[in-house]
């Protein structure tokens, strides 16, 4: 994970330290003071889905993986998590929210001190729900809009699907609850990328995390975008990040799943922003280990 | 000196939903033993091969490969609930804190 405004425009965030040894430098609660090697882990708890997206990489649909944990073997992985020093949880799925005792596992992991944040596709999310996951311990709140209205139901699966998205964002911005966007870049939905960050930017939210496509499950080469239209995306998260910060907008932008971004951020750097900036940027990097998940 | 350790059965599920899980053992060259690597999903052992080759082991002398739900484990870990106690054979040893590993063997 590479925080583009960080490393591009140097916006503050509470993810610094965690990333970047650069607690110091932040005026904001960071969520570790110091550069640490734990790994952030991906809880996947369920296979099952809501919804159908042609990318999904857990190839997740209505029914449950064999093995699924229960809640009391949740409970013990949390507290072998714990034991180990993992800093952050992500609940993720399938679509976490499908099960009823998300919030208690959310509430476990808040207990043993560990960061509990979820991604979700959102269409789930009630005013009740998000309250509920607000008072067990939840930091954040990723919701996954792949495109605008027409892009995205197409691409997952479902009519209404955008606009349920987006109500569910409403229900964890009024709870309270941190929300950002998760957006997977893929030939289908690379067009719509912009509008969507200004769309949402305009609803209240301000955090955006661009995700390269995962060849697992349903992600399948094919829907990937080819080698020069991608680094285009990725010029063009740049692009917009610096152009919102240049407005006195100060969206936090990040990318997420392909290592060559670190040195697509270097040599843009360069280019863009001249060698001082460029040497910035490597130097950043270099203390965040390139690129690593988290 | 250790006492027999307090191991439960593994549940034999199977650790991919959509092909075969492999566990993966290479040999780094002729002088060491094989050693577990990780897992790869393939549908079958030629694409499991081809997997691990490009995974972990371009290196390495010897792979050998085996469907995880053909192992079977056990473990002192207890995340599973429907683990069973797997016995401990101790038999003529008064208490388990006497007892000693009758073979071990350490790899450097």
């Amino acid at each position: 994970m590479i925080s583009v405004s960080k490393l591009l425009c140097g916006l503050d965030a509470e993810g610094d330290g965690l990333r970047y040894d650069a607690a110091d430098e932040s005026e904001k609660p960071q969520i570790r003071e110091d550069k640490q090697r734990r790994p952030v882990v991906v809880w996947n708890t369920t296979k099952q889905c809501n919804l159908y997206c042609e990318h999904c990489y857990a190839g997740a649909d209505d029914g449950c993986a064999p093995g699924e944990l229960s809640t009391s073997e949740g409970e013990r992985l949390l507290e072998d998590l714990a034991d180990f020093g993992v800093p952050v949880v992500l609940f993720s799925g399938g679509e976490p929210l499908v099960r009823e005792d998300l919030e208690h596992l959310v509430e476990y992991a808040s207990d043993l001190g560990i960061r509990p944040v979820l991604s979700t596709n959102g269409t789930l999310v009630t005013d009740d729900r998000a309250a509920a996951l607000r008072d067990a311990g939840l930091k954040y709140a990723g919701v996954s809009v792949d495109g605008l209205r027409e892009t995205n139901d197409a691409f997952r699966g479902q009519d209404g699907a955008f606009d349920a998205a987006l109500r569910g964002i409403e229900c964890f911005q009024d709870a309270g609850v941190k929300t950002g966007l998760r957006y997977t870049i893929t030939e289908r939905t690379a067009p719509d990328l912009e509008a969507v960050v200004d769309l949402l930017y305009s609803e209240g939210v301000d955090r955006f995390c661009f995700y390269h496509l995962d060849y697992g499950g349903r992600g399948v080469p094919d829907a990937d975008l080819p080698p020069d239209e991608k680094r285009e995306a990725v010029r063009r998260v740049c692009d917009m990040t610096r152009e919102y910060h240049a407005a006195g907008e100060e969206i936090e932008t990040l990318l997420v799943g392909n290592y060559a971004d670190a040195g697509f951020l270097v040599e843009y750097a360069r280019e863009e922003m001249g060698e001082a900036h460029a040497s910035a940027v490597r130097e950043y990097l270099r203390r965040n280990g390139g690129d690593p998940a988290g | 000196m250790h006492a027999p350790a307090d191991r439960v059965t593994v549940a034999e599920r199977p650790r991919a939903d959509d092909g075969t899980a492999f566990e993966v053992f290479v040999r780094d060259d002729v002088d060491r033993p094989l050693r577990h690597v990780g897992s790869v999903t393939a549908e079958d052992a030629a694409d499991a091969y081809e997997r691990a080759t490009r995974l972990f082991a371009w290196y390495a002398d010897d792979i050998w490969l085996c469907p995880a739900g053909d192992f079977t484990r056990f473990t002192t870990h207890d995340l599973d609930d429907d683990a069973e106690q797997a016995p401990t054979d101790v038999s003529g040893f008064d208490g388990g804190d006497d007892y000693e590993e009758p073979r071990n063997r350490e790899w450097s």
